[in-house]
């Protein structure tokens, strides 16, 4: 629609925010102007020459699109853009910086789950999947998005308060000759080293050994 | 007017474990600040860009005789530098580091090892040397030289485990700092020797 | 090393793509994505760009900000020594150029030329993220 003159203020800090992929496009509304204000969205690929209309992101008075399912490729980079009205006006376009999902995500920490005998802990990692339409549609590990994925994980003796770290490609690690009747504290991170990238740590997995028999 | 200021002299490059740092002796001027600036120019620039120079920011009249190149010498090719003196508006000539300066060259030392016993696990302490670092552990069972394991650490400045020990049995470890950009190692570190059941050594 | 170049690449990344408002027009990715060149002409497609990059694009890039010009320099002279290593390939007969390699260096070519120099040089050094990605994920 081919609006004259626009005279609203424009949204402001238009980015994306992606976190295992799930790519969510955020602004903040113009300087100014309380409720009542809506938005519509639109989004490009990177060297293709049209914008495209996000039709659910369409007069929408929240500050958020989700366009996870538009900018799924990896291989391709992005630019979105918003545009607001309000009482018969309206803002410029404003766009977003170059999104690229491979590079521009944060990435979850990895899912860990421990058991123990009475001498050993037992310690599973599972890196996040990357965002998916549905959940029929195939798991993508972001393991497979990034071969070259390693774990840091961390385990805590609460007893001695001493931490150890241990860096690992594969997802199961097995500490032996541990104290009996002890707790242990395991949190873990992804890291990534190309393209550069780190998760934070899980919060603290606890489980304590089994007393000596 | 430029004449009478003299170009720094015994312009050198002090490189160790990838920290560059250009050095030269001060132009003495009775009763004045003089300043200097220092520009350096990559094989690229050579080649392809009209053998320019690029002048570096934080060592433009700077009343210090060293410069840090280590953020713009960040690449494996021949670099030459050049630091000329300034007081006032009168500029000397420019003093030249005689040949290149390639970062291949520079000295590795090996690493700050802390090798720890807790239990019967055997655990390293390394300490950060930098981005551009990592580290080859060598460890194995104190006679049984012939069958050493290896392990290459990125992530440092905390306590890694090694591995497990067996009951009262004494371990060796030895580790050396590598650099991929420039694949190169240092020496190794001396080697310690712990015993499982609790035994700590100091750092050395 | 590759990692160097994309620390480098990643400190001056928003400042270079903010200086090309072409959206419409990529010089490596469209219409055909690297990700589509055969592995067999990975060797060659990639020497090619580095000597593009090389040849024809950092030297168009000079702008007025010391740091982004000090860190163009420390990519252009990474560029060099990456380029080196590939040509040791090229030594060895690894480096085969088929006709789809060909095909695509061209491709790159007529979308770089079809910009004004200055414009073609700051969109392609922009899309150095799109190269080295390939470039990483074809190791």
């Amino acid at each position: 629609s081919g609006e004259l003159y626009c005279s609203l203020p424009n949204p402001r800090n238009v980015r994306f925010e992606s976190i295992n992929m799930k790519n969510v496009l955020h602004w903040s509304a113009p300087e100014g102007t309380g409720d009542g204000v809506l938005y519509k969205v639109k989004y490009s690929v990177y060297g293709v020459g049209k914008w495209i209309k996000k039709p659910e992101c369409r007069n929408i008075n929240r500050t958020w699109c989700d366009l996870s399912r538009e900018t799924s490729d990896y291989e391709e980079q992005y630019y979105a853009s918003v545009k607001a009205f309000l009482n018969g006006t309206c803002s410029d376009w404003m766009e977003t910086t170059r999104f690229n999902p491979l590079t521009d995500t944060k990435i979850d920490p990895p899912m860990v789950s421990v058991s123990s005998t009475d001498r050993s802990i037992s310690i599973t990692l599972t890196a996040p999947e990357k965002w998916k339409r549905s959940p029929e549609e195939e798991s993508i590990s972001l393991l497979q998005v990034y071969p070259g994925l390693l774990y840091n994980v961390s385990v805590l003796n609460k007893k001695t308060k001493k931490r150890w770290f241990f860096s690992i490609s594969n997802n199961t690690l097995v500490v032996p000759w541990l104290e009996p009747g002890t707790a242990y504290c395991v949190s873990a991170q992804i890291h990534v080293t190309t393209p550069l990238l780190d998760s934070g740590f899980s919060k603290e997995h606890c489980i304590a050994t089994l007393k000596d028999k | 007017a430029d004449a009478f200021l003299a170009a720094p002299q015994n312009i050198s490059i002090l490189s160790t474990n990838m920290k560059h740092f250009l050095t030269w002796s001060p132009v003495v001027v009775q009763g004045a600040t003089v300043r200097y600036s220092v520009e350096f120019q990559g094989e690229y620039e050579r080649e392809y860009a009209n053998e320019s120079w690029i002048p570096i920011s934080e060592c433009s009249l700077t009343a210090a005789t060293m410069c840090n190149l280590t953020e713009d010498i960040s690449a494996s090719v021949p670099y030459r530098l050049r630091v000329r003196a300034q007081l006032g508006a009168t500029r000397s000539p420019w003093g030249t580091l005689t040949g290149f300066f390639n970062r291949v060259t520079t000295s590795l030392t090996p690493p700050l090892l802390k090798v720890v016993a807790d239990g019967h696990h055997l655990l390293v302490e390394l300490a950060d040397m930098g981005p551009a670092f990592q580290f080859r552990v060598l460890y194995w069972k104190k006679g049984q030289e012939s069958r050493v394991k290896q392990k290459v650490l990125r992530e440092v400045s905390s306590m890694v485990h090694l591995d497990t020990m067996e009951e009262g049995a004494e371990y060796c470890v030895r580790a050396q700092a590598h650099v991929e950009a420039i694949n190169r190692s240092s020496s190794f570190s001396p080697t310690q020797c712990v015993r499982a059941q609790g035994d700590t050594s100091l750092w050395l | 090393s590759v990692a160097e170049i994309r620390a480098g690449f990643a400190a001056i990344k928003a400042n270079i793509q903010s200086r090309d408002p072409i959206r419409t027009l990529s010089v490596l990715s469209h219409p055909r994505s690297l990700h589509k060149v055969k592995s067999s002409d990975r060797c060659c497609v990639a020497h090619h760009l580095l000597t593009f990059y090389v040849d024809k694009v950092f030297k168009h890039c000079k702008t007025e900000d010391s740091f982004v010009n000090r860190k163009i320099s420390s990519i252009a002279n990474s560029f060099l020594s990456v380029r080196r290593k590939l040509g040791q390939c090229r030594e060895q007969n690894n480096c085969a150029c088929g006709e789809e390699s060909t095909e695509k260096f061209k491709q790159i070519l007529a979308n770089y030329e079809g910009l004004n120099v200055t414009s073609a040089a700051m969109k392609s050094l922009g899309e150095l993220d799109i190269l080295l990605d390939w470039m990483e994920k074809s190791r």
